[in-house]
């Protein structure tokens, strides 16, 4: 079982995720779109980059409303983001056997706090969405798993922190190619589509000469 | 000649039984060898306390070769502290136990309404539910930990629970921290619904209703919630604080705080799990409509009244309740209006 983990399952999930993002990518940016026949009053690229910066800052006068999955979010989003890519065993692999160089890993502190922002981030997030009415009628049954399966990647690897196990570390990573494998058919695709997201909405709205 | 050779024969049987005889003696008596270490590791490891020496390494307790209470804190950990979590744990379910058997789920008096109020925001749901899933995690991966020696070990064999323990340890310890966070935010969320009213020294004198199924009068939350809220965050504050003290061993804290701490964390959270248990209990199967108020934020306008009659009257005084089928609205369900007929009509 270890063997398929590491050997054949790894490539066969990687496979998926590389293909699967780099498919979803180029029918978003490449797909056909109708022709925008507006009189142009502004700079539609200004207006993409205006509104890929300016939707990371909440709206102020929803910000009361929307304070804790402000919060919450960025818990979650730069807490993984550190976990993932500066966590000392993580910045290994990518170098062994991903890219094949590395960088300087984050002290073990900060890469313990993070993993906690996480945590606490994701739960408090996923909670909002089961909780809060509007958020769990418009969720359907991918975003929780999306949640869930995120959940359990991190908690797979935090089990395994002190990597003395190989047991839990196969655990870890059979849960990380199951993550990869649903990443690219399910709403976890943000992690990228939101670039192109924010940027034709902005291009739009910044072609018409409206702030956005 | 004959009994010459008689004698030299016994002689000769005899000298080397002597011999034997006088090797016994020797053997009982002992061979006292001079040894210069005996001293000095009867000083280091026969004394009930930790004897400081010198030593080039500098950090704390580098100068104390072998510290005798930390055998002490290891028959309290295996012994005392083992027997006093099983004892607390198996008496707390089997009084849960006899009072579901014995006296049933509570139920709404009169059933339900048909109205209802909101109990609890979506944030303070959150709130709750963050410091509940937490909690629980730390609760059975504190426990794995703490009976792993008398239970799991004799169930899973050592290879099974050496992984299981290490993968609690480290989940405990990664996660723990955030339970304070989240205590934190379940203080100030709710600390001025928790204060000391009048009206709760007489739901205390009457034991809350619990045993004699009458109900006593009180606001939004009664003394026995006050209490559980009370004992939530003071024991989970002592719990955090010992924990990090635990978590973080590079602050300059010796054995003797880090035993101290173990068993201060241990007893606080033995004394959290079996509150806990009741508390789960009463707002699950012990009382209807009780985990609605968690679950959804709104609770029966009957549930309140029978429960907490003072904060239901105010409720109704400000018209804030509101029908079931407007909360079925506000849930996103479709309403069913023939059980609404039915219910106007009956």
């Amino acid at each position: 079982m270890g063997s398929i983990i590491d050997g054949s399952l790894w490539y066969f999930s990687l496979t998926v995720f590389v293909i699967g993002v780099v498919w979803n990518l180029v029918r978003i940016v490449f797909g056909k779109r109708k022709a925008d026949f507006s009189i142009p009053r502004d700079s539609a690229v200004a207006g993409a980059l205006r509104t890929l910066i300016s939707r990371f800052i909440p709206d102020r006068h929803m910000l009361p409303r929307i304070s804790l999955q402000v919060v919450a979010g960025y818990m979650f989003h730069l807490g993984l983001f550190v976990l993932l890519f500066f966590a000392a065993p993580h910045v290994r692999f990518l170098d062994e056997h991903i890219l094949g160089f590395g960088w300087s890993p984050a002290p073990h502190w900060l890469f313990i706090v993070s993993a906690q922002f996480a945590f606490l981030g994701l739960i408090m997030l996923w909670l909002h969405r089961v909780i809060n009415v509007v958020s769990r009628l418009i969720s359907d049954r991918g975003d929780h798993i999306a949640a869930i399966l995120t959940f359990v990647v991190m908690l797979t690897g935090c089990l395994a922190l002190l990597e003395t196990f190989n047991e839990l570390r196969l655990l870890h990573r059979l849960s990380v190619e199951l993550w990869l494998i649903y990443f690219p058919f399910s709403r976890l695709m943000h992690a990228f589509t939101f670039v192109p997201s924010r940027m034709f909405t902005g291009a739009w709205f910044g072609r018409r000469g409206v702030g956005s | 000649m004959k009994f010459l050779s008689i004698f030299a024969l016994l002689l000769f049987v005899a000298t080397p039984l002597a011999g034997f005889a006088a090797e016994d003696d020797k053997v009982h008596q002992g061979i006292f060898v001079e040894n210069p270490g005996t001293d000095l590791w009867r000083d280091v490891r026969q004394r009930n306390f930790a004897m400081e020496g010198s030593s080039q390494v500098k950090s704390v307790d580098s100068n104390i070769l072998i510290n005798p209470q930390g055998d002490e804190w290891a028959r309290f950990r295996v012994g005392v502290l083992v027997r006093f979590a099983s004892i607390t744990l198996v008496i707390i379910t089997g009084l849960l136990l006899l009072h579901y058997v014995t006296g049933g789920r509570m139920k709404i008096e009169g059933g339900r309404s048909g109205r209802v109020l909101l109990r609890f925001s979506d944030f303070e749901r959150v709130a709750h539910w963050t410091l509940a899933i937490i909690f629980l995690f730390l609760a059975i991966t504190g426990l794995m930990l703490l009976f792993g020696r008398p239970v799991l070990i004799p169930l899973f064999g050592h290879e099974l629970f050496s992984l299981l323990a290490s993968a609690s340890k480290e989940g405990h310890n990664l996660i723990g921290p955030i339970f304070l966070v989240s205590l934190v935010l379940v203080l100030v969320r709710f600390v001025t619904r928790n204060i000391y009213a009048s009206g709760d020294l007489n739901w205390l004198l009457k034991g809350g209703g619990l045993f004699g199924r009458s109900h006593v009068s009180s606001g939004f939350f009664n003394l026995g919630e006050k209490a559980w809220y009370w004992i939530l965050i003071l024991a989970g504050l002592v719990i955090s604080v010992s924990g990090v003290i635990l978590v973080m061993p590079n602050f300059g804290q010796g054995r003797e705080i880090m035993e101290m701490s173990h068993k201060v964390h241990s007893i606080a959270a033995i004394v959290l799990i079996a509150v806990s248990m009741g508390h789960i209990y009463l707002a699950t199967a012990g009382t209807e409509g009780t985990l609605e108020g968690m679950k959804t934020g709104y609770v029966d306008l009957k549930w309140a009244e029978t429960h907490h009659d003072q904060w239901a009257q105010e409720c109704q005084d400000k018209n804030l309740t509101i029908s079931s089928e407007e909360f079925a609205r506000l849930q996103g369900k479709a309403v069913d209006k023939s059980s609404t007929v039915a219910k106007e009509q009956g």
